[in-house]
């Protein structure tokens, strides 16, 4: 798909050219890998107590957590400690993530499950501070986590941002060329409208669509280019979370079936041209059409969510690989690294791209289910 | 599993922030930004249509202008054909006018020179009968000693002066 992409825009040959070199390069490192792999089975018993543990970093920086860990020095680990917000049985806690201590321990009998179906999340322990409590009703936890801060920052940021480009539109001579941030945000805006509205809705109807539609394409679009920074308050896998995307799924779901016109419902529940056999006794066609209502939201979230945790996997696979490669032998993860650099690089101008082509796809999709909410009443 | 989990927390804030984020620009930042971005191509679709207008308008006026410098090349050469057809008919009816006094005088003169004539022979005819009378008498005083010999002779003359 990435190539497909890349191979969208551009020179088509040269793009075509540069994925082949990339391709081998990755051919390459692959065959390092395997080879590595081989050797390593051989010395696998002095190696293991050196080796990181590269799958748990990974999934741990992909993940949500209640801290915010900046950056370590020697052993000190500087991490913002974000504030936990529980109710639990009429009860109402707040408290600092310090207390549970990167979830070795216990506070007030809540606690961070290491394992099980809640692992990463916060559960009501025993009094030993790590049994799970059988008996614990459900917590409701609104903690304000690494990914809820990260939402924030980057909605003031988008507030910040597009009022600032607003308040200039208000002042503005309608007939003057935009300038500064109005010049760089309009293109885009009107690529939005164009190629994505327009397009996709229809031009008479596209009008009531265009600021949920602006608002998803650039939060969509900021968040993900937020996430390539690597270090504070970037580097937070935003739209890699399936919660997020869960909700922007939603947003769309509600926006499609609050403006659905008469011609919608009648599609739904009684599609016409089609045979009745096919609507009675059983509801084949309404109970597809019903799936289809809920299924195209749950594609939505499914392919951002994925797309995003997969780039940021790969590109911390690549930063891990040379600490994990390191941790075997210093020459093995000094040669590693300028391969993995160039090809961190690479990636992260692919990343670019992918945070664009994410937003439009995310973007274009929900126009078109908007489009098939708001048909010409033609039938 | 953990990655495919949905945390009913971070849900809970997502929705407040991109509801509040959503609100926010649909009122300060989309809707003047999309009625600017509109005023602008209704301003412009404006202005492509105006120059369309004014082009045809004056493609008319060159066309109206040319329609009329042809006109008015039109009437130039009928003037000047008119013109030329008064003159000539001024100066054709003015020969005929001369030409007209010019065979009346000369009726006039002749008329004139009849009368006088006329009269010349008139005063002529006068004198010859005053003359005749002369010799008449002489010739009488002469033969009228011998009357009866000559009076046949003069009424002989007087006869052949008649005829003259």
């Amino acid at each position: 798909m990435i190539i497909v992409s890349v191979s969208l825009y551009g020179d088509r040959k040269m793009v075509r050219h540069h994925c082949r070199m990339c391709l081998l390069a990755v051919m390459l490192l692959f065959t390092h890998l395997a080879a590595y792999g081989a050797e390593r089975d051989v010395t696998a018993g002095q190696a293991e107590k050196y080796e990181l543990d590269a799958r748990k970093i990974i999934v741990d920086h992909v993940l949500d957590s209640y801290e915010w860990h900046l950056f370590d020095i020697g052993d000190r680990n500087v991490s913002i400690y974000l504030p936990v917000i529980l109710f639990y049985e009429n009860g109402f806690y707040l408290f600092s993530s310090k207390r549970l201590a990167h979830g070795t321990k216990a506070y007030k009998n809540f606690a961070i499950a290491q394992e099980g179906p809640h692992k990463g999340r916060i559960i009501r322990v025993l009094d030993d501070g790590s049994t799970p409590d059988p008996h614990a009703s459900y917590i409701v936890d609104l903690s304000i986590t690494k990914t809820v801060l990260a939402v924030f920052i980057a909605s003031l940021l988008i507030c910040l941002l597009f009022v600032k480009v607003g308040a200039k539109y208000r002042k503005a001579e309608t007939y003057h060329t935009p300038r500064g941030l109005p010049l760089f945000f309009e293109p885009i805006i009107m690529f939005v409208r164009d190629h994505i509205a327009i397009l996709a809705i229809g031009p008479d109807r596209y009008h009531r669509f265009m600021p949920y539609l602006l608002t998803v394409f650039f939060f969509i679009f900021i968040n993900n280019l937020l996430g390539l920074v690597p270090f504070f308050p970037g580097g937070v896998n935003v739209t890699g979370n399936i919660s997020v995307t869960f909700v922007l799924a939603m947003f769309t779901f509600f926006t499609t079936h609050w403006y659905a016109n008469k011609s919608y419902w009648k599609h739904m529940f009684n599609m016409p041209g089609v045979p009745a056999f096919l609507k009675f006794p059983i509801p084949v066609m309404p109970v597809i059409e019903i799936a289809g209502a809920f299924i195209k939201p749950f594609t939505l979230m499914i392919r951002l969510f994925a797309n995003m945790t997969a780039g940021h996997m790969v590109i911390l696979s690549l930063t891990t690989l040379i600490f994990v490669l390191g941790s075997v032998s210093m020459v093995m993860g000094y040669s590693i690294s300028p391969l993995a650099v160039l090809f961190l690089v690479f990636l992260n101008f692919l990343k670019i791209l992918v945070s664009f082509l994410q937003a439009y796809i995310f973007t274009l999709f929900s126009a078109f289910f908007f489009g098939m909410a708001v048909p010409k009443e033609s039938h | 599993m953990e990655l495919l989990m949905p945390g009913l927390g971070l849900i809970f804030w997502m929705t407040v922030a991109f509801g509040i984020v959503l609100f926010i620009l649909k009122k300060y930042a989309w809707e003047p930004i999309l009625q600017v971005m509109y005023a602008r191509e209704q301003q412009l679709e404006k202005t492509f249509t105006d120059a369309k207008r004014i082009e045809h308008e004056m493609t008319q006026l060159d066309t109206m202008k040319s329609t009329k410098i042809a006109e008015a090349e039109k009437a130039y050469d009928e003037m000047i054909a008119k013109a030329h057809a008064d003159a000539e008919k001024i100066i054709s009816e003015a020969r005929e006018k001369a030409a007209d006094e010019a065979r009346e005088i000369g009726e006039k003169t002749e008329e004139m020179i009849e009368k006088y004539k006329e009269e010349a022979f008139r005063q002529i005819k006068s004198q010859i009968s005053a003359l005749s009378m002369d010799i008449a008498e002489k010739v009488l005083t002469e033969e009228l000693s011998d009357r009866n010999r000559n009076s046949h002779y003069v009424s002989k003359l007087l006869d052949e002066i008649k005829v003259n």
